[in-house]
């Protein structure tokens, strides 16, 4: 997609790409043949600029053809700046603007709950994004509302476009704040597929303290040289810098393999 | 003297009667449902009523999420708070989701007159009617409230209701409410004066006024401001070839600025746009307020009258 676009946000979308990856394959029921499925588990990433990553995923998992990311930078391509409900299947909302996706998805558990519907909503949130105050209004409300199937992911890579989250805006003891405002919390690495599926082992309860997962990510995990950078952030790549990274990428997917056919073997 | 009904209590009472029909519907109060006349819906269908409290950007957002899985919420509170406050969520979670949310600003115009500037509600017409796919509707009388809950709810996509507060005077026999239609309230080949929203009583009064002093004014009620009645519009004003707009908004970007945007593709017709002076108008009573920005009988009557009595109307 970068290779198609020239660039995007990349930093965010790979700090959130383990959560993404292990939601789509196994954690919530969505069904790529019935996406539109009332029963289905809702997933909406409210830091709509890591896109990049739910499209990546989306497209693995089948729910679009995986040349739908060479689209990706083009006029009226399924793959906008910030996902488009309209345009690709399993995108539930328009985000984008920071601040809007913990409420949708409060009103989306909400409406399963008053459809008597078992199914979950997880929201992802970047760190940054937690200084939009709308953010509070939903997470009160969830609370209020005993929203207990409700999860909220704060990708939380510490950084954000000027600098350190703690700098810009210092929303430190993020467990205590979440948990004052009446949700339960979990920790994790969020790069640690067995933390991500652990989090989400409690089974969810119409009624009850919805769950924070406060996950530790690094911005830019895995890109060679970019992982841990602001540079990160909006990575506009030389053709030269991207036939670098997706080699050294490749080598290590091809080290990585051999491992685990090794493994397999043994 | 016609009867005199409450708009909120109106609204309020039409909502409950909808949703003990459909279950789907589903009202949000930002701690502003039991004076938005939801009282009733509170006490009968109390999982229907979801009380956030006081936040207006959450509430919007829920509304969305709320409709994603087919309910149908309905969203009412003073006009600035569900219009101006929200707008992103307004224009993102509803527009560009093109979500079926109902959002009803009440208290809207200057009838919150005691309150000031932050309480009246100037701009919203031009607000929602800037968001793509929002209709947006001003019932002048609560016959028209009545039809127009009814119509709204049948209408699938986001809609904005403006209604006022206090009395105000049926002026309608009570009948369907029909999206984008609006009606010849009085025939006149003068000047055409067009209306939307509670106003309409008093330029129903000046029309009245401008007859006892020999001119003939068309008067079109308009109830809808998006998508506009063009058609009527063009067919009056090719007739009486002059225009008069008015409305309880600022005087930019409501329907006269909708009436401007059409003439300047169609037909080119003097035009003259009443509505409250682009500023922040002082508190007072209501009716102090209406007169100083004009917007009472007798300055409607001098004003269009001075307006229709211009010469040669120029259409081409």
């Amino acid at each position: 997609m970068i290779q198609a676009g020239g660039s995007g946000h990349l930093g965010g979308a790979m700090s959130c790409i383990d959560i993404v990856t292990s939601l789509y394959a196994g954690i919530l029921k969505i069904d790529r043949r019935h996406p539109e499925d009332p029963a289905r588990d809702r997933f909406l990433l409210s830091a709509g600029h890591k896109a990049l990553a739910q499209y990546a995923v989306l497209t693995l998992f089948g729910f679009a053809p995986e040349s739908t990311l060479d689209t990706y930078g083009s006029y009226g391509s399924a793959l906008p700046g910030h996902p488009d409900m309209h345009k690709l299947p399993g995108v539930e909302g328009n985000t984008g603007a920071l601040g809007h996706g913990a409420a949708i998805a409060a009103g989306m558990a909400l409406a399963a709950r008053l459809d008597g519907r078992g199914s979950r909503t997880v929201v992802v949130l970047g760190d940054g994004e937690l200084a939009e105050g709308s953010n509070w209004e939903a997470f009160a409300a969830a609370a209020h509302h005993r929203l207990g199937a409700l999860v909220a992911v704060i990708d939380s890579n510490g950084l954000q476009i000027s600098g350190p989250v703690g700098d810009i805006m210092d929303l430190s003891s993020l467990e205590a704040k979440m948990q004052a405002f009446g949700w339960d919390t979990v920790t994790i690495d969020g790069h640690d597929y067995g933390q991500i599926d652990d989090a989400f082992s409690k089974p969810s309860e119409p009624f009850g303290r919805p769950t924070a997962i406060i996950a530790r990510t690094v911005k830019g995990q895995g890109i060679p040289g970019l992982a841990g950078t602001l540079e990160s952030h909006y990575w506009t790549p030389s053709e030269e810098e991207l036939a670098t990274a997706l080699h050294e990428l490749d080598e290590r997917i091809a080290r990585l393999l051999r491992h685990e056919r090794r493994e397999v073997s043994a | 003297m016609s009867a005199m009904r409450d708009p909120r209590k109106t609204f309020g009472a039409a909502l409950t009667s909808a949703a003990e029909r459909d279950a789907a519907i589903v009202a949000l109060s930002v701690d502003s449902g039991l004076s938005s006349g939801l009282g009733q819906l509170r006490a009968t269908h109390p999982e229907r009523y979801i009380e956030v409290g006081i936040m207006e950007q959450a509430a919007t957002g829920m509304a969305s999420g709320l409709a994603t899985a087919g309910k149908v919420p309905v969203l009412c509170a003073i006009a600035p708070f569900v219009t101006a406050r929200n707008f992103e969520m307004f224009r993102n979670d509803l527009g560009y989701m093109r979500q079926n949310v109902k959002i009803v600003g009440r208290n809207a115009g200057l009838s919150y007159s005691q309150l000031g500037p932050t309480h009246h509600s100037l701009d919203d017409i031009a607000l929602t009617r800037m968001i793509p796919g929002v209709v947006v509707i001003a019932p002048q009388d609560c016959g028209e409230i009545e039809g127009a809950v009814q119509a709204m709810l049948r209408h699938d996509g986001p809609v904005y209701m403006r209604i006022g507060a206090g009395g105000i005077p049926d002026l309608f026999p009570p009948g369907p409410f029909k999206i984008g239609r609006g009606r010849v309230i009085t025939e006149g080949d003068h000047v055409t004066v067009v209306s939307t929203g509670h106003v309409t009583a008093a330029v129903q009064d000046a029309v009245a006024d401008l007859r006892a002093r020999g001119i003939r004014a068309e008067h079109i009620g308009m109830p809808t401001i998006e998508p506009l009645d063009g058609e009527l519009l063009l067919a009056s004003i090719s007739r009486t070839g002059r225009i008069v707009t008015v409305e309880e908004h600022y005087e930019r970007g409501g329907l006269g600025g909708a009436v401007a945007e059409l003439l300047s593709k169609t037909l080119r017709a003097p035009h003259l746009v009443i509505g409250v002076p682009h500023r922040f108008v002082p508190s007072g009573p209501y009716e102090d307020v209406l007169e100083a920005c004009g917007l009472d009988v007798r300055s409607l009557t001098d004003r269009i009258a001075a307006f229709a009595g211009e010469e040669a109307p120029l259409v081409s």
